[in-house]
């Protein structure tokens, strides 16, 4: 647990060490990568949940549709993650075990843990674009880390993942992503309730 | 026992506040979304009680024509839509008597669910100690009581949040209106809100919600107010934004809310400054509250007036409707 903490601290501190520590450990590094991705995700929706309230959703679908939200937050980053592991690899010959990058670049999203603090009101829009920023610093140091490449190696790498991935979404993952948006609406219960205008 | 070294204390207080603040939007979102039940009603017995002094105190329809209606929503040191400070009190008394042909209302701009903080909730115990302690005097007490201004600030950010506003504000607008209908408020006529501190913000935020329901003409005067450039400042026939030259609170807020800065032309502040709507006043040389306040009754201007005199003369000039307000000179 201790250790845990230090490494997600050191992913705070951009710090690269904390990177090399996770990929040269023994444990299970890909699903401790996963398991701060689906954290992240969870905060991030929790603090995003403004829409879920103005769809009036119960609070037990609200909790369930706040892990739906994460786990769907992990499939895009799993996307994202092969994609960036698949450009790295052609463009650059950056041979990494995929579960490799998903360790490091999953401990990447640890600054989005506190998403849940997007809640704050007017400070939590700004507070927003500044853990993206902090997490996309956070994801090129661990790519860069991860495949052993120059930082302007790593912005290429993630660059072309998310171009690749968005891409894949649009194309043979178009069914994914509808599934996916129909779970989240099915869950919420949304789109079949009549609308109101507001208690009184 | 050691004690804890002032960092370790300073950390736990500041997550304790974004704590507090990223949990501050939930009371409008649950309401909004229906947690809490469906109607205001059922969440408190008796949530519009007279405030005492109030002119035909019980809630009987006024039996003559009122011009205006005034809706005064108190700063952030609230607990209640009563105000227990004296001071605040007595200016109400004095509107009352001021607007003899008016009718004026108090409402708790806190809480979109119109709960008291020291009724039914789950903190409630802490409020209420809260309250004790700002009314002991004590620094201590006065320390904890800080705790009810900052719980009230965020309620404050979340009427001025894009997110949550039109949940807020509307939640706000409902209160006021039930308030009006239930002393026999029909709709059309003036219908002002004084805002005092926070409490201006809320009212802008209110203040289309309010015109578009009533069909009133809504005027909105702020105290001291700390509000962003709110689109209420465009729905609003007239707003004044009445400070004093000592009043530094407000004047940050002039810089926190990027809305108010002379440089976007095109936010609602600066449309209504352009358009004549929003009338900035300096009344006097008052500072925010304490003493040398607004509500102050021992300093006082050149022409003799206390402070506090100045600030009644002109909240009840301004919701008479009279375009110059007797200000003292700073």
């Amino acid at each position: 647990m201790g250790a845990a903490v230090d490494l997600v601290l050191g992913a705070l501190a951009l710090d690269p060490e904390a990177f090399r520590s996770l990929l040269a450990s023994h444990a299970p590094r890909h699903r401790f990568g996963f398991a701060v991705v689906v954290l992240a995700g969870m905060s991030l929706a929790l603090g995003q949940s403004v829409a879920l309230f103005a769809e009036r959703v119960s609070p037990r679908r609200f909790l369930a549709t706040l892990v739906v939200q994460a786990l769907l937050f992990g499939g895009s980053f799993l996307a994202w993650a092969v994609s960036a592991w698949a450009v790295a690899r052609l463009a650059f010959g950056a041979a990494r075990p995929l579960g490799d990058v998903v360790a490091a670049v999953g401990l990447a999203h640890a600054p989005q843990l506190f998403g849940a603090f997007v809640l704050t009101p007017y400070l939590g829009t700004p507070l927003q674009t500044v853990l993206s920023v902090w997490t996309l610093l956070a994801v090129l140091i661990a790519t860069a880390v991860t495949f052993g490449l120059a930082i302007g190696q790593a912005v290429l790498a993630a660059a072309g993942g998310w171009l690749l991935s968005l891409l894949l979404q649009r194309t043979i993952g178009a069914p994914i992503v509808r599934a996916g948006r129909r779970l989240r609406a099915w869950v919420a219960g949304t789109g079949r309730r009549p609308s109101r205008s507001g208690p009184r | 026992m050691p004690l804890p070294d002032l960092g370790a204390l300073a950390l736990v207080a500041l997550v304790a506040l974004l704590v507090a603040g990223a949990l501050s939007p939930i009371e409008t979102l649950g309401w909004w979304a229906g947690w809490y039940g469906d109607t205001i009603d059922e969440l408190q017995a008796d949530p519009d009680r007279a405030a005492p002094g109030e002119a035909e105190g019980d809630d009987a329809p006024p039996r003559r024509r009122v011009d205006p209606w005034v809706v005064f929503l108190t700063g952030i040191h609230a607990v209640d839509h009563v105000t227990f400070d004296r001071a605040e009190a007595r200016l109400v008394a004095r509107l009352r008597r001021a607007l003899p042909a008016g009718r004026v209302v108090e409402v708790f701009p806190y809480s979109v669910t119109n709960r008291a903080l020291t009724g039914e909730r789950v903190f409630a115990r802490v409020w209420r100690w809260a309250l004790r302690g700002k009314l002991s005097g004590r620094r201590l007490g006065t320390a904890a009581g800080f705790l009810i201004n900052l719980r009230n600030v965020w309620q404050v950010l979340v009427s001025a949040d894009r997110r949550y506003g039109p949940f807020y504000n509307q939640g706000t607008a409902e209160l006021v209106l039930r308030s009006l209908r239930r002393r026999g408020f029909v709709g059309g006529g003036r219908l002002v809100l004084i805002g005092y501190s926070g409490g201006a913000q809320i009212a802008l935020g209110a203040a289309p919600f309010l015109a578009e329901r009533t069909g009133a003409r809504v005027e909105v005067v702020s105290l001291g107010g700390v509000m962003c450039a709110d689109p209420g400042l465009l729905a609003a026939a007239v707003t004044w934004h009445l400070s004093g030259s000592r009043d530094r609170l407000q004047a940050w807020a002039g810089w926190a809310f990027p809305g108010r800065w002379p440089l976007l032309r095109w936010s609602p502040w600066n449309l209504a400054r352009e358009r004549g709507t929003l009338r900035a006043v300096t009344i006097g040389p008052c500072d925010h509250t304490g003493r040398d306040g607004y509500l102050d009754e021992r300093a006082h201007v050149a022409d003799g007036r206390s402070y506090f005199d100045v600030t009644a003369d002109v909240l009840a000039a301004a919701a008479r409707g009279e375009t110059h307000l007797p200000v003292a000179a700073t």
